[in-house]
């Protein structure tokens, strides 16, 4: 692994052990309800100051908490045109299957690839080190995947290539 | 060690308090229940289970002399239980709420119970004979968001409040009819919701807050990892800012004058003391911790992490990542919420605890044979 991806990871995992400092805590503006404050915004003083850390202009994730949720959202690096769509059919791929993720949110932040939404329930039923391990194992594991399927679309167009020509030999 | 016994009562306990002479135990197992377990033959049995709130319960209150609890819930009601012979009977609290109830406590002289909430208001209950309900008096538009503790001063009048605008603010309770006047002593002019003092110390949201025994000193807790203590409370208090540089703490607990336990989400309850000059500081976390060599085995492709998520994050069983979260050795393994003292009556101060936590579990401290401790107890 890089050496400037073990920082950006390590700053990460740091970061979000301090952040994800989570706790029940009712709406205080509707009654009855019990909703991630991270999301509403109803009340200025429930919120965090965000963080983000930026690896370089490509590849960046905001850390913004809230006193009973805590979002995370990544931007992954697209060199080229095809970079881009394959990240982008594969996020989108995990993001519909985001129930059995639990910790996805549906829909990315504007302005990044994908969001994750870590609310104290989350916090209460898994521990929160196996948590942050599923976060930075997730960022780890993106960049490969993507590099993987970059690479197997470039050796399948080759086959399909070098398949169709052989007619005209 | 300094823990006595470890007992799993749940999956997660938002708060639990203590029967008088501590053979029972209330807690919420994280839902709309209380249950109450009695140690029998050197185990726990659930012995009751009080049914009446709808959502979650977030504070239980126990009172030593009335063998009454108290308890709140997100469902903006409080309920007094009495038992009767063999089963705990409700009597409804008119709290006059709009929003969830968060914390409670019952006064020293167990007259009196103030109610946190949701709706930026403290409610101060008292027991009407003619009605035989509990009545409540409101302290309105002072604070600017949740209330989210709230503690009383030994002399029955001052109760002392923190809430999520990161303020700490000391109110008089005083209530004619059921507070006598001499019995405040030098403060006897206050009226009912008079605020005697406001600090504006923590720049985040503030939690836990007790009085010291002889109540000379307020302690309380922000979440951007400090601990205040606030001594000759009044129209001129002095403070002190105790920063440390480990997670914030959710509650603190005087054990003596000179010596205070703090819990939270380090799962390890910290202690700080008071050197001769009455200055506070961090000595050490009360639980030794394992430290726990991390598995540097380099983690696999999506489908696997896919799977493994549900059994990794719910049990923690193995784990493959690169470089793994310290793993916590200690008695609680996730962020504890309360700390009880077992103090018996009569007694003027106590050596053991009980803190619960997220992890389910409640564990019972005792600092008598720490040596370096003797000093402060």
């Amino acid at each position: 692994m890089a050496n400037s991806l073990r920082l950006y990871l390590t700053c990460i995992r740091n970061t979000l052990e301090a952040a994800m400092c989570l706790q029940n805590f009712p709406c205080q503006e509707v009654e009855r309800h019990n909703k991630p404050e991270v999301e509403l915004k109803t009340s200025p003083e429930l919120l965090l100051n965000p963080v983000l850390i930026c690896r370089n202009e490509a590849e960046k994730c905001l850390i913004e908490t809230s006193i009973n949720s805590l979002r995370i959202s990544l931007k992954v690096k697209q060199a080229d045109e095809l970079e881009n769509i394959l990240t982008k059919k594969f996020l989108r791929f995990l993001s519909m299957r985001a129930e059995a993720f639990q910790v996805l949110r549906r829909k990315p932040v504007q302005g990044y690839d994908i969001s994750f939404l870590i609310t104290n329930y989350h916090c209460e039923e898994m521990q929160k080190h196996k948590l942050i391990d599923f976060i930075v194992q997730f960022m780890e594991d993106i960049d490969k995947e993507i590099s993987e399927l970059k690479l197997s679309v470039n050796t399948r167009g080759r086959i399909v290539a070098t398949e169709f020509l052989k007619q005209f030999i | 060690m300094a823990a006595l016994s470890v007992h799993q009562f749940a999956q997660c306990i938002t708060c639990h308090a203590w029967s008088p002479d501590h053979s029972m135990v209330a807690f919420c197992p994280n839902n709309n229940e209380v249950h109450i377990y009695k140690l029998l033959e050197e185990k726990w049995e659930k012995i009751h289970v009080l049914q009446k709130h709808d959502q979650i319960v977030s504070g239980i209150d126990w009172s030593i002399r009335s063998n009454k609890i108290v308890t709140v819930s997100h469902d903006r009601n409080s309920y007094v239980w009495s038992k009767e012979t063999t089963e705990w009977v409700p009597t409804l609290v008119i709290l006059r709420l709009n929003r969830a109830a968060l914390c409670v406590q019952w006064s020293p002289k167990e007259n009196k119970f103030a109610v946190g909430s949701g709706a930026k208001t403290v409610c101060i209950c008292y027991y009407e004979q003619e009605n035989n309900w509990w009545v409540s008096k409101l302290i309105r538009k002072r604070h600017d968001s949740s209330v989210t503790s709230v503690a009383w001063h030994p002399n029955n009048i001052f109760l002392a409040t923190t809430s999520t605008d990161g303020k700490c603010r000391v109110f008089s309770t005083f209530i004619k009819g059921v507070d006598t006047r001499d019995s405040t002593g030098s403060s006897s002019d206050s009226k009912f919701g008079e605020q005697i003092m406001q600090l504006d110390l923590s720049l985040s949201w503030a939690f836990g807050m007790k009085w010291s025994p002889s109540g000379n000193t307020l302690a309380y807790v922000g979440h951007n990892s400090m601990i205040y203590f606030v001594d000759d409370v009044g129209p001129s208090p002095s403070a002190q800012n105790v920063a440390f540089r480990d997670l914030p703490l959710r509650d603190v607990l005087f054990i003596s004058e000179r010596m205070l336990i703090g819990v939270g989400f380090d799962c390890n309850p910290m202690i700080f003391i008071a050197d001769e000059i009455g200055l506070w500081s961090f000595l050490r976390f009360l639980d030794e911790r394992k430290t726990a060599s991390a598995s540097a085995k380099y983690g696999s492709q999506f489908s696997e992490t896919f799977g493994k998520f549900y059994g990794q994050s719910k049990y923690g069983t193995s784990n493959d990542t690169l470089e793994s979260s310290r793993t916590r050795g200690g008695a609680h393994e996730n962020c504890i919420t309360s700390i009880v003292s077992l103090k018996k009556v009569g007694d003027a101060s106590a050596t053991s605890f009980s803190t619960s936590g997220l992890d389910g579990k409640i564990v019972i401290w005792d600092l008598q044979k720490q040596q370096d401790l003797e000093e402060f107890l």
